[in-house]
């Protein structure tokens, strides 16, 4: 029956073999555990202990087995509750006669001796604090002690507070609570981050991003990483750096490889802090679209905690140009740290992070999905091969990655010429004018990349939208204003078909602009070309945390649309003499009388609720005010799919900012309630704030433009004067709304 | 053929990707530390992906090498399929004292390399690890030498422990690379290319960026 040469799975022998081999793998890494904290870990009753944990955990879970780093997870564990024991034996020491049960006379004190660790190595700073009290050994009451020290008697009073709890500390007690934290820790507790998940290789049933769920985390924190540091993220996409490269040992042993075990347990207990329940947000989560590590306020800290340490070697990041050195500098993380720095950096993007997923929610996975495929024809070339952005982008399927990459070349393209077959027949004459200019200008070509990731960014939301968009005003925005509701999302329906169908266009629609503001873009930085670099980066470094967020709200806001991308853009490249904003709010201007009048009426209403979204994001990023925007939950789902609306429509109008300001504004008299005021008022002021920076702007480009070459000037000066007036009249407006 | 290793500059003429392949604990990590920085510890087991940069000079020319090591437990694929990637050279590695590592090499890393490796031309190298200890041995040299013929790889055995052979196992597979010619050219381009890119570079990073 039961043949040691049994094929049989099920035999004992069978169980045996495996599980001699399961001992084997575990006490092979076990025994390399902290070889650098020998004393400790590496004594025989921590292995033993870690080692029953660990295969105890392991043959009650034969679907998921040892993975190698779960001893990294328990390790701290053990370690934790080992130092409150020994210091329970401390204090027990000091205060012997406190212990003693005085209700049954039997002694408390018979230790289970079964242990011999060496703790005193870690322990040294209780220790010395002890010393100072050893005097004070003989006290009469509990009352008198240091109230840490009562809750340690307390906590371990057999009959204390906690009644049949009896005893929380206990060494006795150790080795199961371990167990149990561990199982806790591995299995989630029925909330969301389940650390499994990081060791499994196949996607979790019902998983529809198809995706083993660390590669989806990490998909999901450089997601947060693109909303908050887009030119980071960008540079890291650029060089072909995959995510899960580093993330995968920051997720399995929750960062235990990149910092040290006391700076890890700070990490931990902010982490452990944080709530693990899966936040309802309301149908998103069935359709499973969302990253599932962004749905607690734990993962959402987790993904938080990554992208803080992403930011926090920033600027090494930014100086690599490759791959390798830039994935060296991410897995060999700097030791002197500031940590309490990363850890408040993370715990306000976490509420981000949880924003994100909600944004994100109706965002189609796929986006998350090919942001990391789509690295994967470049990175084929990773440490060895030209890691040019240029390459066969084609090649991916159709998402939002591709789309956005698509657009960026695409006007990239043509400025550069370097894929000429497929616009061969048009411009050439000047593709090559500005591939001339290009060649010394590269700030700005990524300038217009970033209004087209923008933009693209949008384009996909609102393709998502287009699902849920029928379905959420339906049930959100009832209780506003039905009547007009309706009229909406008829709208909605045809500017969405038109926006699937015209997608291309939109691209196409962006090359226009690309092409008008060349020649005089060209003729400018000819001039020019030597002032670029510095500033800009110096820019964007001092730019980055603040207007970052700003940025992304203003992306997702489009209420302030290109016209303010293109401020942003100005002010980051300031040197340049930039007419790019001349010739991005000229066409504009006829534009807007006409597609005011046009969108107004469809608008109207709409426009208040990017507006309120766009308070509620701003207040919410800045976690001033958190709840406020929770409270606003309902709204904000609905501010966000109206946002995409109008985002659709203002492409498809090919009309931009003007049209909504200038609609907003006129809705503003016919809706008025309180809340709808401070949002106003509130966004006339962020207004100004814009318009001010478009006019220094142009201030600067005046003062630089005379300088430069006084003719060149004139050919510019004509958009100028228009795009100026344009702007007064938007003063005009914003003073209006923020005097409201 | 002379060799020798240094770190100076940042200048090569050739880079190439080499892996580190083979079970758990076979040492894969300390024959890399060992290569890089003479020196010899006790490591914790990988999680995930580390990789090294090695510059040295091998046949008169400059090299740079990029070794990557992966967790051994990686066979259960969460990277796989990137990690091979445009690799030129792959060592695997096993435990001269642990028999099982030296069959999983045939069973499963020979065949995961079949599958994954982008590179038909890629040099492979067989590297028995841990000679300091011959009283444990269980896999002879000859055994060693015969799987590695009809795996058509180079064969070499050291320890990372006394350093034995260590470097010669990364020159000999740097020489070998070198003779093919289309390695030899994946090699070149990478360099030129990097060249171009840092140009590229110079332009500032693109600032404020999308979002």
């Amino acid at each position: 029956m039961d043949n040691p040469l049994s094929q049989d799975p099920d035999s004992t022998w069978s169980r045996f073999f495996r599980n001699a081999e399961l001992e084997k793998m575990v006490d092979q890494d076990l025994s390399r555990l902290y070889p650098e904290h020998g004393s400790y870990f590496q004594t025989p009753g921590c292995q033993g202990m870690l080692r029953r944990i660990l295969l105890l955990w392991c043959l009650r879970h034969p679907e998921y087995g040892y993975r190698q780093g779960m001893h990294e997870l328990l390790a701290p564990l053990l370690y934790v509750l080992h130092v409150d024991i020994e210091r329970l034996y401390e204090v027990r020491k000091l205060y012997d006669d406190q212990f003693t049960d005085k209700f049954d006379g039997l002694s408390f004190q018979e230790n289970d001796n079964t242990y011999s660790f060496d703790f005193k190595k870690f322990l040294d700073s209780i220790e010395d604090d002890l010393g100072s009290q050893g005097n004070s050994k003989k006290v009469r009451s509990l009352n008198e002690l240091e109230p840490e020290i009562q809750n340690i008697i307390l906590l371990t009073d057999a009959y204390g507070a906690e009644g049949e709890l009896g005893i929380v500390l206990s060494e006795k007690f150790m080795e199961h609570d371990a167990y149990c934290m561990l199982d806790a820790l591995m299995s989630g507790a029925h909330g969301s981050v389940a650390m499994v998940d990081f060791f499994t290789p196949s996607p979790p049933a019902g998983s529809c991003s198809g995706l083993p769920p660390v590669i989806e985390a990490s998909a999901a924190f450089y997601h947060l990483l693109f909303v908050v540091d887009s030119s980071l993220h960008c540079h890291l996409i650029e060089l072909g750096v995959e995510p899960q490269y580093f993330a995968l040992r920051w997720l399995r042993v929750l960062f235990g490889r990149e910092f040290s075990l006391q700076d890890l347990l700070i990490i931990w207990d902010e982490i452990f802090v944080a709530d693990n329940t899966k936040l309802v947000n309301s149908a998103e989560d069935d359709l499973g679209s969302s990253f599932k590590i962004l749905s607690s306020p734990r993962g959402a800290l987790i993904s938080a905690m990554a992208v803080s340490m992403i930011l926090y070697i920033r600027s090494s990041l930014l100086a690599t140009e490759n791959a390798t050195s830039c994935l060296q500098r991410l897995l060999n993380f700097p030791e002197n740290i500031n940590l309490r720095k990363i850890i408040e950096k993370a715990k306000s993007l976490q509420v981000l992070a949880l924003d994100v997923n909600v944004s994100s929610s109706s965002f189609p996975f796929n986006g998350a999905y090919n942001h990391s495929k789509s690295v994967v024809p470049r990175s084929l070339n990773l440490p060895l091969d030209p890691v040019s952005p240029k390459t066969p982008l084609s090649v991916v399927p159709d998402s939002y990655w591709e789309e956005k990459w698509r657009v960026v070349h695409k006007a990239e393209e043509q400025k550069q010429g370097s894929l000429e077959k497929q616009n061969s027949s048009r411009r050439k004459g000047w593709s090559e004018k500005v591939r001339l200019r290009l060649s010394r200008t590269e700030s700005d070509p990524s300038s217009s990349r970033v209004e087209n990731g923008k933009g693209d960014h949008r384009l996909s939301m609102r393709r998502s939208l287009l699902e849920d968009l029928s379905r959420q005003l339906g049930l959100d925005e009832q209780g506003e204003k039905v009547g007009s509701h309706e009229v909406s999302s008829q709208k909605d329906q045809n500017s969405v078909e038109a926006q699937v169908e015209g997608h291309d266009g939109v691209s196409e629609e962006f090359t226009c602009t690309a092409e008008e503001r060349c020649p005089s873009g060209n003729v400018v930085s000819d001039e020019n070309s030597s002032t670029f670099s510095d500033p800009t980066s110096a820019a964007s470094g001092t730019n980055d945390q603040e207007n970052d967020s700003e940025k992304s709200s203003v992306a997702s806001n489009l209420f302030i649309d290109e016209n303010d991308d293109h401020s942003y853009n100005n002010v980051e490249d300031s040197p340049l003499p930039v007419s790019i904003p001349p010739d991005g709010v000229c066409p504009n201007s006829p534009d807007k009388n006409d597609s005011t009048g046009k969108a107004e009426a469809g608008l109207k209403d709409r426009k208040l609720l990017p507006g309120k979204f766009q308070w509620f994001w701003k207040f919410g990023r800045s976690s001033v005010n958190y709840e406020t925007s929770e409270k606003g939950g309902g709204t904000h789902e609905v501010a966000e799919s109206a946002d995409g609306e109008i985002n659709k429509r203002n492409e498809i109008d090919s009309s931009t900012a003007d049209v909504s300001l200038s609609s907003s504004s006129s809705s503003k008299g016919e809706v008025v309630d309180q809340n709808v005021m401070g949002t106003l008022k509130n966004l006339g002021q962020s207004m100004l704030e814009h318009i001010q920076v478009l006019e220094s702007t142009f201030q600067q480009d005046r003062g630089q433009g005379s300088l430069e070459n006084f003719s060149k000037n004139v050919l510019v000066g004509k958009g100028q004067v228009t795009a100026l007036t344009a702007l007064k009249e938007l003063r005009k407006i914003s003073n209006l709304l923020s005097e409201m | 053929m002379g060799s020798s290793s240094g770190q100076s500059g940042g200048s090569y003429d050739l880079s190439f990707k080499i892996l580190l392949i083979g079970d758990s604990g076979v040492g894969k990590s300390c024959l890399l530390l060992s290569f890089i920085s003479s020196s010899v510890e006790d490591l914790a087991p990988t999680i995930g992906v580390d990789f090294k940069i090695k510059l040295l000079t091998v046949g008169g020319k400059r090299l740079k090498l990029t070794i990557w090591d992966t967790a051994g437990q990686e066979r259960f694929r969460t990277l796989t399929n990137s990690y091979y990637r445009g690799a030129q050279g792959i060592i695997l590695v096993y435990d001269v004292t642990r028999r099982e590592t030296f069959t999983n090499l045939c069973d499963v890393w020979a065949k995961e390399v079949e599958l994954y490796s982008t590179n038909k031309d890629c040099v492979k190298m067989l590297v028995g690890n841990k000679v300091d200890r011959e009283s444990e041995r269980v896999v002879s040299r000859e055994e060693g030498m015969a799987l590695a013929k009809e795996l058509g790889c180079l064969f070499v055995e050291c320890s990372a422990k006394t350093r034995e052979n260590v470097e010669q196992c990364f020159e000999e597979l740097a020489l070998k690379i070198m003779e093919v010619p289309s390695l030899l050219e994946e090699g070149s381009n990478l360099k030129r290319n990097i060249l171009k890119q840092k140009t590229e570079n110079q332009a500032p990073p693109r600032g404020g960026c999308c979002s």
